[in-house]
């Protein structure tokens, strides 16, 4: 198992390296450039050069990385002179917002989704089953964008339930004062996840459903809700927790745009200013953040598989 | 009194268009007590019917018409939670495969005692005892410990213990076993069957039980019914069925046995043609367009079921008069081994595989034998023996981690990359699964194709012709050319896999189980084609194959294998009539025999499973399981002999003089 997690650990870190360096290579290349962008239209040529030259912008790219690196190395994500602080402090003033908004919307999806996908798969093929696929279909094909703004409209406008913003609270305390505000943002994100993962449960159940172990466990003269709940459910649900892991960049996206829509200062909006404004060390930080995220979240289902199923428990501490 | 009567069963399975009319007015019935065997090909009706029993059809699946009486109540028209409770009390069920028949993420206890919890609201602790008791019953061994395990941790054979006990544990009053043994090895399937036929007298239960193995049924049944395309054709007591069958097809069946073959140079009659369509109206007797002595009456005239005798129905217009014999097949003529240079010679060949950090798995302990030109060598011996392994390592497949391997003459260690993958043009596999060896987007054609593009033999017009050709020696259509693997039957697959392999050219073919997965009269067909390619093209063949009579039917020599290692090698006859090896006669023991006066000897069973080949037993590798064992087995006992060898320190018999070289 030791072996097995070393192993994986070692992938993650592949992994996150080529990331930066991809990222690194193209905001190299995109147009315009950070001093522009700091320095303001009315920069002169020399100006431009100086800080360029300062910043170590001007010497080869391959040079430029391997400071990053070093600097990575020692815990310094860099420093955002639009921002005026650093990029590690700039990140931890908004991961904790995004983590409860997320947290917050897939803890719903999983909740709506399971009975969704469940009654699908013992439906399938009947009404019940055809409606849930297109309301779900019809979940995924429509923008978030959109329907974020519908929310707003609905429940903000034409029915003012809710706050059409999110809380604008500087801390997370002050954020989670304001629960009413954090409803519209929540229920916008999970109505995309809540459509995959109940897709997922609908195929992993039909495949459970069609096992041999399920006809053995009618044979025993077992009532319907038993099989169901008793056999089928826990093998079903396995799966499950591997796309938690798997869905962290499609959540982040997610989170991006129903930031913006919102107006709520996490990491989504962050990097949205951030992408606008060419703030090139938090743009770097926050990619670097999501794909350690993504690979860590990825480890950790896993594991977390290993650890439920017997199947790949025994496996796994076999070898 | 009966315990179960089917009357006129009809059950249809809904389809996207139409139907498949699995079961047609099917009759039948059980007594308490007795074993009812089910026998007929794949796709005879034999699960419909005990699934429209125990009311699990598949979705789709309904009964159109009749009556399912179980001690006397229509089991069609109860109310479903009755229903239930007959099913869950009153009936158990042992299904065809072990593997994935129980939920794999539930303790074997807790699925064992499930039905005890849940209709006899038995306590948690209460039911694990039970369990615990039901098991010990069934003969697994450490079932306090058992309970506890999840259902991979158990082989095969075990898990169908759990599986039956699980049946066991509410004292059913009728057990029905679809095919319990089929996914199992001989000496694993005697201990089963023997377990149920106790376990009936003990429970004083009704059995049926379904098989497509005529012996199973011989050795267990007291009455017998052949099934063919959704119909009852024949029924009638054991004794009688096989001393003197009425239908066409009960015959035709006994006849595809390999051991029904007369003498090592006779043919194996095989029925031509597949069952009907059931999704089609059919007129007639089902099995005319497949029958000998059909005339234009029996495929005009529905063929009503008529009494023989007291207990023997039959539905056929012209039937068996003449008796059927299992003649003892002639002993000892030996074919003459064609040339005497070898064209594969296997010396101390050895094969680990490291099972990380645990040790290492002995798959191949020093084994040595040859193949001559134009020879069939056998290979037996229970899953996990090596026999596959040894295939394997012939074609190339995988490296040896010892030993040598000499092909026509040339040591294949010593060559170099290249020139050793042409050597292995001379040696082609044949495996059990074809389908899953092909590419299932590849036409045939391209399947044909693809060795001779690999090794760049001719242009492909060239190509083209030599594929008809193949298709043409395995008796398949030129048509075939353009369908898919999906488009065919188990033994057209098999045909396909054996084109393959000819296309090369090869001297040797190593058929790994080429027919294990076939019904008795398709795997007729297949081996007899195997037989004249032979002639035909001088080939040799390595078959591989768990099935006694089969290997004994198709090998001049047989080589048994036990954990790695060769224990007896000798001339076929001798081998199988003539045994030298406690564990050879287990095997041939363990055979069910289809003559039903032929009862196995308790002697020779051997009991248990298989020793892991991770630290197998030092010495002699049998000695924890073989009867006869002594302290000198702690010892390893060399293979010797003339023709006829065999490894142990008490052989059972003298090498017979025939034998002798
Ligand atoms: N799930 C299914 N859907 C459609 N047809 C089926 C299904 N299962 C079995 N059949 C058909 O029902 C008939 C009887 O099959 P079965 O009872 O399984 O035969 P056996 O057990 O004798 O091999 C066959 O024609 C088979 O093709
Ligand atoms: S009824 Fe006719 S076709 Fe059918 S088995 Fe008998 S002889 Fe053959
Ligand atoms: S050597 Fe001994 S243990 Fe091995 S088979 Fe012979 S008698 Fe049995
Ligand atoms: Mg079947």
């Amino acid at each position: 198992m030791a072996r097995y997690l070393l192993t994986r650990l070692g992938q993650a870190l592949v992994i996150v390296i080529l990331v930066t360096l991809i990222t690194f290579v193209i905001l190299h290349f995109l147009p315009g450039g950070a001093a522009r962008a700091i320095l303001g239209k009315e920069a002169t040529l020399e100006q431009i050069a100086a800080f360029n030259h300062d910043m170590g912008y001007d010497r080869p790219l391959w040079e430029q990385y391997a400071l990053y690196l070093q600097r990575l190395v020692r815990g310094d994500l860099g420093y955002s002179f639009q921002l005026n602080q650093s990029v590690a402090e700039a990140i931890t003033q908004r991961l904790p917002k995004t983590m409860v908004l997320s947290l917050a919307s897939t803890a719903l999806a999983v909740v709506i989704a399971i009975p969704l996908g469940v009654v699908q798969a013992v439906r399938r093929n009947k009404w019940p089953d055809y409606t849930i696929n297109a309301l779900s279909l019809l979940a995924y094909a429509t923008p978030i964008f959109f329907l974020g703004l519908m929310m707003i409209i609905l429940f903000a406008q034409v029915w003012p339930l809710l706050p059409p913003e999110a809380p604008q609270g500087f801390t997370l305390g002050e954020v989670l004062a304001d629960p009413a505000g954090l409803v519209l943002p929540t229920v916008t994100l999970a109505v995309l996840t809540v459509a995959v993962y109940s897709r997922y449960v609908r195929s992993s159940m039909v495949d459970n459903l069609n096992e041999n172990y399920v006809r053995t466990a009618r044979s025993k003269g077992l009532s319907e809700g038993r099989v169901i709940v008793g056999h089928t459910l826990r093998n079903g649900l396995f799966p499950v927790i591997t796309l938690l892991g798997m869905y962290l960049p499609a959540l982040f996206s997610g989170a991006l745009v129903v930031e913006r829509l919102f107006n709520y200062p996490g990491m989504g909006l962050l990097f949205w200013q951030s992408a606008l404004k060419r703030d090139y060390p938090i743009l770097l930080g926050v990619t670097l953040l999501i794909s350690v995220a993504t690979v860590l979240g990825a480890l950790v289902a896993d594991v977390l598989y290993a650890a439920v199923d017997p199947r790949v428990r025994l496996k796994a501490s076999r070898s | 009194m009966s315990l179960l009567r089917l009357v006129d069963l009809s059950t249809d399975i809904a389809l996207r268009r139409g139907a498949v009319h699995a079961l047609d007015h099917v009759n039948l019935e059980v007594r308490q007590g007795e074993t009812l065997g089910v026998v007929g090909e794949s796709g005879s009706g034999k699960t419909m019917t005990v699934l429209s029993v125990m009311g699990l059809l598949p979705p789709g699946g309904r009964v159109v018409n009749g009556q399912i009486l179980f001690d006397g109540r229509d089991l069609l028209a109860m109310a479903p939670d009755e229903l239930r409770r007959v099913r869950g009390v009153e009936m158990g069920m042992v299904f065809q495969d072990p593997l994935t028949s129980l939920n794999p993420t539930m303790r074997i206890g807790a699925q064992v005692a499930e039905p005890l919890r849940v209709h006899q609201g038995v306590s948690k602790a209460e039911a694990r005892e039970r369990a615990v008791e039901i098991l010990r019953r069934v003969g697994m061994p450490r079932p306090d410990k058992i309970v506890d395990d999840y259902p991979h941790q158990l082989s095969g054979g075990m898990r169908q213990r759990a599986v039956i006990a699980m049946a066991l544990i509410r004292s059913p009053r009728l057990l029905i076993a679809d095919e319990p043994t089929t996914a199992l090895d001989v000496t694993t399937q005697r201990q089963i069957l023997e377990l149920i036929d106790d376990l009936r007298d003990e429970f004083k239960m009704a059995v049926i039980l379904v098989t497509h193995d005529l012996g199973v049924i011989a050795s267990r049944a007291d009455r017998v019914a052949v099934m063919y395309a959704g119909r009852v054709v024949e029924t009638a007591t054991t004794e009688e069925l096989f001393r003197a069958p009425r239908h066409r097809y009960t015959e035709a069946l006994m006849h595809a046995l390999p051991e029904a073959a007369q003498g090592r140079e006779g043919r194996l009659y095989s029925i031509p043609g597949l069952p009907p369509d059931l999704s089609q109206p059919l007129t007639g007797c089902r099995f005319a367009p497949r029958c000998r002595h059909a005339t234009d009456a029996c495929r005009a005239t529905d063929v009503p079921l008529v009494r023989a005798a007291e207990d023997h129905l039959y539905a056929c217009l012209h039937p068996v008069t003449e008796a059927v014999t299992f003649a003892p097949r002639g002993a000892g003529e030996a074919r003459p081994a064609a040339a005497s240079e070898p064209i594969l010679s296997v010396r101390e060949l050895v094969k680990e595989y490291d099972a990380g950090g645990k040790g290492r798995v002995s798959a191949v302990a020093g084994v040595s034998f040859e193949v001559k030109a134009g020879e069939t060598l056998g290979i037996v011996g229970e899953s996990g023996c090596g026999k596959s392994t040894v295939g394997r390592l012939v074609a190339g497949l995988e490296e040896p981690t010892g030993g040598q391997i000499v092909l026509d003459g040339t040591d294949i260690g010593a060559l170099d990359r290249r020139a050793r993958r042409r050597m292995h043009r001379e040696v082609q596999l044949m495996f059990q699964d074809s389908y899953a060896a092909m590419n299932p987007r590849m036409r045939v054609d391209g399947i044909l194709t693809e060795p001779l593009e690999i090794q760049q033999v001719g242009d492909p017009a060239g190509r083209r012709s030599r594929v008809t050709r193949l298709l043409d020696q395995v008796g398949l259509p030129t048509r075939a050319l353009e369908r898919y693997p999906h488009e065919f039957s188990g033994g057209q697959l098999q045909r396909i896999g054996l084109a393959r392999s000819l296309a090369l050219e090869p001297r040797l073919i190593v058929a790994d189980e080429p027919v294990s997965a076939l019904d008795v009269s398709i795997q007729a067909q297949v081996l007899n084609l195997m037989r004249d390619l032979q002639s035909e093209l001088g080939l040799s063949y390595v078959f591989i194959s768990h099935d006694l009579s089969v290997v004994d039917y198709m090998a001049d020599r047989i080589a048994v294998m036990y954990l790695g290692k060769l224990v007896e090698i000798g001339p076929a006859s001798q081998v199988v009539r003539a045994a030298r090896h406690p564990y050879t006669q287990a095997l041939i023991d363990a055979v069910p025999s289809p003559d039903p006066g032929h009862a196995p000897s308790p002697a020779t069973a051997i009991r248990g499973e298989l020793p892991s080949a991770l630290n197998p037993p030092t010495g002699c590798r049998f000695r924890t399981r073989c009867p006869l064992a002594q302290d000198i087995c702690r010892t390893e006992p060399p293979l010797e002999g003339g023709l006829h060898q065999v490894a142990c320190h008490f052989p059972l018999r003298e090498e017979a003089a025939a034998a002798r070289p």
